[in-house]
């Protein structure tokens, strides 16, 4: 099929564009309110501003031009530094001023890092979706990806690349159904690879769950998971660009793999399923029972490949932790993420993504506000982070808002990301204090996955 | 990639396999005497029955004769039904109709063989009958 990935160098290009036209740009592509200075403005390209017919960018609070604003509680206006959108037309109105040529190009995203950070948004079940690429440490939005229904996003652990299995339909949401996985260049965000699943492997299409979809340790290969009408896991061999085989595995969910050719399953009898499909068999076995019937593990554990940690949550916050490799999965002793007291007072975990693992620092991060038993998909406002060794609480983070997803840049200083479906607005933390660095708005109708590069080791 | 549902749709699909002239289909393997769940009060007193309760068939291996008509029963008001993946029983998957509490479904079976079924919205609920 073809490359229907026109759209976003256009967005890029628009930036690169006239006068006018980068300001319309900003507006479109780069929805951001970093508040921080930025001093390196000349400042004859702050007094030509006005002249280039950017007033309201430079003159007003930045709202108006580039969407954004700055975080409720931190100060805001013009004197709480310079916007993204008055730092463009600054640039813009001094190169006019220097008599500059306005050369349109296609731009390219900067090189990818540990504070890229990806933005699913399922848009509320519509039948196209969008993914946002953001620069975690300056809050702009680097480029976009176009999705079909409930795409799912995959980040390989090197930076090489991002990737989606994605689906879509001949006539919008109906018609022959297409089933494909795409793979990206993570500077260009052109297409690398449009590799199509056969009908009988057709992909399980659910709310974005992070690991219901995964790429091997290797970054080789993709495996996806198809529900109906009999639990399989799909293999896409990204090196031949081309659709393996589907591999039959019992009554179980999720991904997680621990070697090129080995990955772990959540099962509905309380085990995990070891599956290793090397040499073109499947062999299945399964570890000990490791809950009980009662303790509901939530639809969003986070995982580490590069380590095996898998942490896993219940809806009470009682962490079950395991180290998968290839030989054998261990199960740590579980921690209680809320103390007695708070378990007493309604405290539970819930939001969307409400799991976030730091490798380096050996940390988690829970999502937890005061609840209804069933009000587990509802925001949270608060972030418990946790010693994943001791269980120790190190700090409880008030978010200040409503809050559905979270995650953690893998660098040594970590960006704790907490995402509002609610508002389509990121929100960008020190993970250390928990202070608000940043925002991020417009990110679709109903932002929900955030994903990030591990590469920071 | 159309699904053979219904009765109707099976029905057509083997009248479309006769019309390609290969021979290959000598009868139907499968026939479905209504479309739609009948109230179990209507399942005749000696037939062949697998129960359904706390998601699962309670006869996970069934074996019959060829000719024979098995009746699922939903004892539950959690909604099942009986369902064959592609080739089993047709070239397209067959997918029975959902049952309330207290419902039946029959399907009489044909030909030989070993018939693998599972629920459509259950996957994990899964038996096959074998037929003599
Ligand atoms: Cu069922």
């Amino acid at each position: 099929m073809a490359f229907p990935r026109e759209a976003t160098p256009k967005y890029l290009l628009l930036i690169g564009a006239t006068l006018a036209c980068s300001a319309l740009a900003l507006g479109t592509a780069f929805a951001q309110g970093t508040p921080t200075p930025q001093p390196e403005a000349p400042a004859t390209a702050a007094e030509a501003t006005p002249e280039a017919g950017a007033s309201d960018v430079a003159g007003g609070n930045g709202d108006a031009a580039s969407g954004a604003t700055a975080p409720e509680d931190a100060a805001t206006g013009p004197t709480a530094g310079q916007t993204e959108g008055q730092r463009g037309a600054a640039e813009a109105a001094a190169a006019l001023a220097a008599g500059e040529a306005d050369e349109p190009v296609i731009l390219t995203a900067p090189k990818p890092d540990a504070r890229r950070v990806y933005i699913q948004d399922p848009a509320h079940f519509a039948a196209v979706t969008q993914q946002y690429v953001i620069d975690g440490s300056t809050g702009r939005v680097i480029g976009m990806t176009d999705g079909g229904f409930l795409p799912q996003p995959l980040a390989s652990t090197d930076g090489s690349f991002f990737a989606q299995v994605s689906s879509v339909w001949s006539r919008i949401a109906r018609g022959d159904r297409t089933d494909y996985v795409e793979v990206f260049d993570p500077e260009t965000l052109q297409p690398t690879a449009d590799i199509e699943l056969p009908d009988e492997a057709f992909r399980f299409l659910v709310g974005t769950y992070q690991w219901m979809n995964a790429l091997t340790t290797d970054n080789k290969n993709v495996l996806y998971y198809q529900f109906s009408p009999a639990p399989a896991v799909g293999v896409v061999n990204l090196e031949e660009g081309k659709f393996d085989r589907l591999l039959e595995v019992p009554d179980c969910y999720h991904i997680f793999p621990a070697s090129p050719t080995v990955f772990y399953m959540n099962c509905r009898d309380g085990s995990l399923a070891r599956v290793d499909f090397a040499n073109g068999e499947t062999q299945v076995s399964n570890t000990e029972v490791f809950h009980t019937e009662e303790e509901l593990l939530i639809n969003h554990p986070a995982y580490s490949p590069q380590n095996g940690r898998l942490v896993w949550p219940t809806y009470t916050g009682k962490i079950f932790q395991m180290e998968l490799t290839a030989e054998a999965a261990t199960f740590r002793e579980p921690i209680e993420a809320l103390t007695e007291e708070e378990r007493a007072d309604n405290w539970r975990p819930g939001g969307w993504q409400q799991t976030a693992y730091h490798r380096q620092s050996d940390r988690i991060y829970l999502l937890v506000d005061q609840r209804d038993e069933w009000r587990h998909k509802a925001p949270s406002r608060f972030v418990v982070v946790i010693d994943a060794k001791t269980g120790e609480r190190i700090n409880k983070i008030a978010l200040g808002r409503d809050i559905d997803s979270i995650n953690v840049s893998q660098d040594a200083e970590p960006l704790l990301y907490a995402l509002s479906a609610g508002t389509q607005t990121l929100h960008i933390h020190d993970a250390e204090t928990g202070e608000e660095l940043r925002s991020v708005k417009q990110l679709g109708r109903g932002p929900q996955v955030i994903m990030t590069h591990d590469m920071d080791s | 990639m159309n699904s053979a549902t219904t009765l109707r749709s099976i029905l057509g699909a083997l009248a479309l396999s006769a019309i390609g002239a290969t021979g290959a289909w000598a009868q139907e393997k499968i026939t479905v005497p209504t479309e739609e769940g009948v109230a179990a009060t209507e399942v005749p007193a000696d037939a062949i029955v697998v129960n359904i309760a706390k998601m699962k068939y309670q006869t996970p291996e069934l074996t019959i004769k060829t000719g024979d008509t098995v009746y699922w029963i939903n004892n539950e008001v959690m909604p099942h039904n009986v369902a064959f993946k592609k080739g089993v029983v047709d070239e397209g998957e067959f997918r029975g109709d959902m049952l309330g509490k207290d419902e039946a479904y029959a399907i009489t079976f044909n030909e030989a063989g070993t018939f693998d079924y599972f629920c459509t919205p259950h996957p994990f609920m899964r038996a096959k009958v074998i037929v003599e």
